[in-house]
C-alpha cells in the first residue's frame, strides 16, 4: 500500500475524472472542478455533539409529524382528517401499492432511517467503539448514506401540503392540523442536520 | 498483484486552490492541460470516493469493487430511459385520479387537473403542479437523452453545458414526487362515498415508475465516459 502515500494529495473529479491537487481550504469554501464545475470537496468539518442534539430533536418530532393529522376538510357537515402515514397506507389499500410504497419511503421510511443512521454513526464515533462489529456497522451505514439521503423528500412533501390545501379548497373548507406544523419542523431540523453532516469527514474516521 | 505506481509530474496536475470558491462567489479559472485519473492509473471508489490505484480490484477503505469506467452504464441508462419515456406517455394519456362529486364521476388526467386549476384562478398552484408533473419529467427525459446521445455518437456539444444540465436534472428530478404526495393526501381525505370521493387511477402507478426509472437512469450513468470520448475532438468547452 506504500505507493498511495504520494497520491494522497491528489483527488479525482467524480464526474469527469480530472486529476486535481488537493489543498487546504478556508472554512465555508468548497473546491470546484476546473473543467466541469462539479463540487470536489469542502473543508471536512462537522460537529459531532451538534449532530447528536439535532438527531434527538428530529427523533422526538418524527412521531407527531407522522401520526398527527396534517389536513382536515369540512364538507357538507362531515369532517375528514388524515396523517402522512395514513395517506400512504390509503393509496396502498386502494391497490396502488407502487404509489403507496413510493410515498411511504420518501416521507416516512427514508427520513426515519436517515435520523437513526446518523445517530448511530455519531454514537459510534463519540464512544470510540473500535471492535470489529461496530466498525462493520459504521462502514455499512456510511455506504448507504447517499441512497437514504437521496430518498428523503421532506421538502417536497411540505410543498404538497400547500398544493393539496389549495386544490381541496375548491369544494370544501380546509384546515391545517398540528401534523403540518410538526412535519415542517422535522423538515427544518433534518435540513440543518444534513448541512452539518459531512460524509467525507465521517469516512475519515475509518482511515484513522 | 504488483502495480506500477505512476507519479505524475507536478505541472500536469491542475492546482485546485485556484478553483476554490465561496458558495456565494464561484470563481472559475481556466487551467490546462488536463489529465484524466485513468491515464495515471488512479480511480475513485464508486461507493466511498476514496482514491485508489486502478490495478487493485477492491477499495482500500470500504472494500467495494473498483472499476475505472463502467462502459455498460450507457446501455443500462438508455434502456431505463426508453422504458421511462413509454411510461411517461402512458402517464400523460390515462387518468391519474377518479373523482366522484354528487354521483358524477370524472376522470382527471395530469393535464386536465392543471387546466382546472387555471380555470379556477389558482395560477401559482397551477404553475407548481405543471412544473413538477409535466415540465420536470419531460425535461429530465430530453436532457438525459441529449446527454446519452452526445456520448454514444460523439456529438460536438459543449461538455461543460451538458454536465451543468446533468447536475440540474439530478437535482430537480425528485420534485416530480410532488404529484404523488398530493394524490395520497387527497385520496385519504376525500372519502365520503357517493357524495364526494377521490381514488387513484392507473396513470399514478405509471408516473411513480417514471420517477424511479429516470432517477435510476441518471444514477447508473458513468459521466466520466463523456469526458473520455469527446477528448479526441477538439472540444475543450
Ligand atoms: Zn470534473
Ligand atoms: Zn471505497
Amino acid at each position: 500500500m506504500h505507493e498511495f502515500d504520494d497520491h494522497d494529495s491528489i483527488i479525482l473529479c467524480q464526474s469527469c475524472d480530472l486529476a486535481v491537487r488537493k489543498r487546504a481550504l478556508p472554512s465555508s469554501a468548497r473546491a470546484l472542478c476546473p473543467r466541469c464545475h462539479t463540487a470536489l470537496y469542502d473543508s471536512p468539518y462537522c460537529s459531532i455533539n451538534g449532530m447528536l442534539a439535532l438527531c434527538v430533536a428530529a427523533l422526538i418530532i418524527f412521531i407527531p409529524a407522522n401520526l398527527l393529522p396534517v389536513l382536515e376538510i369540512h364538507f357538507l357537515g362531515s369532517v375528514r382528517t388524515t396523517t402522512v402515514l395514513q395517506a400512504a397506507v390509503t393509496v396502498w389499500a386502494e391497490g396502488y401499492w407502487v404509489v403507496g410504497l413510493a410515498v411511504m419511503v420518501a416521507a416516512v421510511i427514508a427520513p426515519g432511517l436517515l435520523i437513526l443512521s446518523i445517530m448511530a454513526q455519531v454514537v459510534i464515533v463519540k464512544l470510540k467503539l473500535h471492535n470489529s462489529f461496530w466498525q462493520r456497522t459504521y462502514t455499512t451505514l456510511l455506504k448507504n448514506h447517499g441512497l437514504i439521503s437521496q430518498m428523503t423528500m421532506l421538502e417536497i412533501y411540505v410543498i404538497s401540503f400547500l398544493v393539496s390545501a389549495f386544490q381541496l379548497s375548491d369544494f370544501s373548507d380546509v384546515y391545517f392540523g398540528m401534523g403540518t406544523f410538526s412535519f415542517t419542523m422535522l423538515f427544518i431540523i433534518i435540513l440543518f442536520l444534513q448541512r452539518e453532516y459531512n460524509l467525507e469527514h465521517m469516512w475519515s474516521y475509518v482511515d484513522a | 498483484m504488483p502495480s506500477t505506481p505512476i507519479t505524475p509530474s507536478n505541472e500536469h496536475i491542475v492546482d485546485s486552490t485556484k478553483q476554490t470558491a465561496n458558495t456565494d462567489n464561484e470563481a472559475k479559472t481556466e487551467v490546462l492541460p488536463h489529465i484524466q485519473g485513468k491515464k495515471i492509473g488512479l480511480c475513485l471508489c464508486p461507493v466511498c470516493r476514496k482514491l485508489n490505484v486502478t490495478s487493485n480490484s477492491h477499495c482500500r477503505r470500504c472494500f467495494s469493487q473498483l472499476s475505472s469506467r463502467n462502459y455498460a452504464s450507457i446501455q443500462q441508462s438508455w434502456a431505463l430511459l426508453v422504458t421511462a419515456t413509454i411510461l411517461l406517455v402512458v402517464a400523460n394519456i390515462y387518468p391519474i385520479t377518479l373523482l366522484t362529486n354528487r354521483g358524477v364521476v370524472t376522470n382527471d388526467t395530469i393535464f386536465s387537473g392543471i387546466s382546472h386549476l387555471v380555470k379556477t384562478g389558482m395560477f401559482p398552484i397551477a404553475i407548481i403542479v405543471f412544473t413538477a408533473s409535466i415540465l420536470v419529467p419531460w425535461l429530465k427525459i430530453f436532457g438525459l437523452a441529449t446527454y446519452l446521445t452526445a456520448i454514444s455518437f460523439n456529438l460536438p456539444i459543449s461538455k461543460r453545458k451538458l454536465m451543468v444540465g446533468f447536475h440540474i436534472i439530478e437535482w430537480i428530478g425528485r420534485w416530480s414526487m410532488l404529484d404523488l404526495f398530493v394524490i395520497s393526501l387527497t385520496v385519504a381525505l376525500v372519502n365520503m362515498g357517493q357524495l364526494l370521493d377521490a381514488k387513484p387511477a392507473p396513470a399514478a402507478t405509471a408516473f411513480a415508475l417514471v420517477i424511479l426509472l429516470t432517477q435510476l437512469a441518471a444514477k447508473v450513468l458513468d459521466t466520466r465516459l463523456l469526458w473520455d470520448r469527446l477528448e479526441n475532438t477538439n472540444d475543450t468547452n
